[in-house]
């Protein structure tokens, strides 16, 4: 879509917030000074991600796919990812994007905060002063979400809406009831969800053959599979049994063994997936009865 | 697919807006706007599974192609002028359903055989009778063609008629064609296309001024000072003398582009976004609109000069013109809109070809703080706030403030906040035709012009035009590459005001 034009970025080791914020003001001047005046901030939303060192690459390549396309601020919060316990490690940086066919550059900033174990317990406290005032606060979570423990509380306590991949979880049939819960407390989305809509869009087409559905066959990941289900069954208010070949991607899917033809869309990558959630507002009362339906 | 009522699947689907079966068909399809505009369209809703399942599309025009003919040149078409990338399945699904009839607009056994040819198209693939017409045709071949189409209604299904510009060429010709097309089609089966409406930046005008409460509190005559409207090409005529010379920019752009400009600007808000609540509101303006004297009129035409460098022919130079035409290429004037919250607040509009760059702006010019408590020298270069809509290029909106410059002592200076669409929005905007292809196939006019509309534009410019029979000005009077006559400069001067030029 558009190149990089520039990047600033700053480091440090056992810092206080309000370096980070005089750092990243600083790079903001730094990045503009090319062209004399500061490059253009035109944020829709504050993005958080909760990032467990695993997941630590992933998400850094996730956000350069999509700072681009949400020049926003992006804030990774990496737990136990400093040396010391009370400790807080940052790396800030303003990158600042042409735009295609524009004399204007766009500036997005990503602050990555590796928190040592005890500043991970509270993370809000740590957010807060960084968030964009009066725009909206999206929370990726990497991995499985620990339903009930405080930190997820915290964040979802202050995000408007919270964003996972239950495809990255272990056993997603175990935990959407517990994903479930959160449903009155925050808005939640689904990246395995948004994966499956090719793939809806062609059983919709099957209608009204398909509205007699009793089994789903699905060759793909489970979370996929039970998602898929838990959607037939609650459109269509009747039981569908679930049948699924492991795979790692959504490769077939089959009504009565009757096959689908195969979505023409291609298949996204991890920040268009991403992307397409951040542009999603409020509930999604589709996805949460789904979510209901898959036990 | 079935409504969602029917089909639950469909609930949250990006597909619950599809629009009903149907057949479009393009009168006029061997022409430029069907290639460059019209297929890419329709490709582009393909690509996006935005069109209805049950659909087809027939071209029809004087030229003498084959189905297969057709096809060739609309997907060199599509190849060319598309904005997304070309995928083979996404073309074969809509060259599957596109055919083409060789047509004499006035050959009553053609109409009858393509009649019968569209009985066969609802047969074979669901269209129920549906039918949108798209009259993409010269100015002459409107009225016969209304009436061919009026007479063989299908007898059963909708049928919506897009009738692209130019409508009409004045007021009674407008008004001829309307009364012609009402004795056929009820108004809201009618959709007389302006392509501005369709543009985004022209919907966030409305976006801006209705979704912001900051903003219409002082959206008056008490705080603005004047509003700047200018659409401006620095191409010239692109080989279509023969429409332009017969149009000129006043009809080109002003009677319709320019006005509906003013009338999204001025509107009062309205009740619902709906068609008619939208539409009814900007007749208001139009018809408050104060018709301008001659010294509030300017005409101009381009002569030999530069533009990005390169010295560029005269208006009366371009290949069939005639080399002593009188016909504008700008069009500068000073409007009122006489209501109770614009009454005495000049509205200063501009058009013209060969200007120094494409620009399409709306500039808000507030009023002078009253009393601001600083000494001269330090707001020397303040300026007033300045509200600027980018229509194109750079979509956006920027605000001109005044803010201090850092350092010992009050000095203040204007500075620009810029929101550039594509700044915030990364996503590719739709070409204006998409949207209005769509919302023609799903009936919604919102985006359309009505007839009355219409004639409240056509009755202001037939005032202008009528003045300018009674002197001859020395044309060509700007060169190539300005910003249009020096009486141009003048209209605002007169006031104490001046065009706004980067």
């Amino acid at each position: 879509m558009t190149a990089t034009a520039h990047v600033e970025e700053w480091t440090g080791e056992d810092v206080s917030l309000s370096e980070v914020e005089k750092a990243l003001c600083n790079l903001r001047t730094e990045a503009g000074r090319d062209e004399g005046v500061p490059h253009m901030r035109t944020s829709v939303m504050t993005h958080i991600a909760w990032v467990p060192p695993g997941w630590h690459e992933a998400a850094w390549t996730t956000l350069e796919g999509l700072a681009e396309r949400h020049p926003s601020r992006a804030i990774l919060l990496v737990p136990g990812g400093a040396p010391g316990d009370g400790e807080l490690a940052a790396r800030v940086q303003v990158a600042a994007y042409a735009l295609p066919g524009e004399r204007k550059h766009v500036a997005a900033e990503i602050i990555e905060l590796r928190l040592g174990n005890q500043r991970a317990k509270s993370p809000a406290s740590i957010v807060m002063p960084l968030l964009i005032t009066g725009l909206p606060v999206f929370c990726r979570w990497r991995g499985r979400p620990p339903f009930g423990e405080r930190e997820l509380e915290e964040l979802t306590g202050l995000a408007d809406r919270l964003v996972v991949d239950s495809r990255e979880w272990d056993e997603p049939v175990a935990d959407y009831p517990r994903l479930a819960e959160l449903f009155d407390r925050v808005a939640v989305s689904d990246i395995a969800w948004q994966r499956t809509l090719p793939w809806r869009v062609e059983l919709a087409y099957t209608w009204p053959e398909v509205g007699s559905c009793e089994e789903l066959m699905v060759i793909g990941p489970a979370a996929d599979a039970h998602l898929l289900a838990g959607w037939l069954r609650s459109r269509l208010d009747r039981e569908v049994r679930l049948a699924v070949t492991p795979a790692e991607e959504l490769e077939s899917v089959a009504v009565d063994g009757r096959e689908l033809s195969h979505p023409v869309e291609e298949a996204q990558g991890s920040s268009d997936l991403l992307s397409a959630e951040l542009e999603t507002f409020g509930r999604d009362r589709v996805y949460e009865a789904a979510v209901r339906a898959t036990g | 697919v079935a409504t969602t009522q029917e089909n639950p699947l469909l609930e949250g689907l990006p597909l619950a807006q599809t629009p009903e079966p149907c057949v479009l068909v393009v009168f006029g399809a061997s022409g430029d706007l069907t290639r460059r505009k019209i297929f890419p369209a329709l490709y582009a809703l393909a690509f996006r599974r935005l069109l209805p399942e049950s659909f087809a599309v027939l071209g029809a025009a004087r030229s003498e192609w084959t189905d297969d003919e057709f096809r060739t040149q609309m997907e060199a078409a599509v190849r060319e002028f598309g904005r997304d990338e070309f995928r083979q399945d996404v073309w074969d699904r809509l060259a599957e359903a596109t055919s083409y009839r060789p047509l004499e607009f006035d050959d009553d056994d053609a109409e009858e055989d393509i009649a019968r040819y569209l009985a066969g198209v609802d047969e074979e693939r669901g269209t129920q009778g549906n039918r949108v017409y798209y009259l993409a045709v010269p100015p002459d071949a409107m009225p016969t063609l209304v009436a061919e189409l009026g007479e063989r209604r299908a007898a059963e299904g909708w049928t919506r008629l897009i009738v692209e510009k130019p409508f009409g060429h004045d007021q009674a010709s407008a008004s001829e064609l309307n009364e012609l097309i009402g004795s056929h089609f009820t108004e809201d089966e009618v959709f007389r296309i302006d392509h501005y409406l369709g543009k985004e930046t022209v919907q966030n005008m409305a976006a801006l001024r209705f979704a912001n409460g900051i903003f219409e509190p002082i959206w008056n005559r008490q705080f603005i000072d004047h509003v700047q409207i200018t659409v401006a090409e620095s191409i010239g005529l692109e080989g279509r003398a023969g429409y332009y010379e017969k149009s000129g920019a006043i009809r080109d752009i002003f009677q319709n582009h320019m006005l509906q400009l003013v009338a999204l600007t001025a509107m009062e808000p309205p009740t619902d976004f709906t068609a008619d609540s939208v539409r009814n509101e900007k007749v208001k303006v139009l018809k408050s609109i104060h018709t301008p004297g001659p010294k509030h009129v300017v005409r101009g035409q381009y002569g030999r000069g530069y533009v990005e460098g390169i010295e560029v022919p005269g208006y009366r130079e371009e290949p069939g013109v005639d080399p002593s035409s009188m016909t504008e290429t700008y069009v500068a004037a000073k409007l009122f809109v006489d209501n109770w919250r614009w009454a005495d607040t000049p509205f200063y509009v501009r058009t013209g070809k060969r200007l120094p760059r494409r620009e399409t702006t709306i500039v808000i010019q507030f009023k002078r703080a009253p009393h601001p408590p600083f000494a001269e020298a330090a707001a020397e270069e303040l300026r007033p706030n300045v509200l600027i809509v980018h229509v194109q290029p750079d979509e956006g909106v920027s605000l001109a403030i005044g803010a201090k410059v850092p350092g010992v002592g009050m000095k203040l200076r204007t500075v620009h906040m810029d929101f550039a669409y594509g700044g915030a929005f990364q996503v590719e905007m739709p070409e204006a035709y998409e949207r209005l292809l769509l919302d023609a196939m799903r009936g919604d006019a919102t985006l359309f012009t009505r007839a009355d509309e219409v004639d409240e534009q056509w009755a202001i410019v037939d005032a202008i035009v009528a003045a300018w029979k009674r002197d001859r000005p020395a044309f060509p009077n700007y060169a190539a590459g300005t910003w249009g006559p020096p009486s141009a400069d003048d209209l605002l001067g007169r006031d104490g005001r001046s065009w706004r030029h980067h």
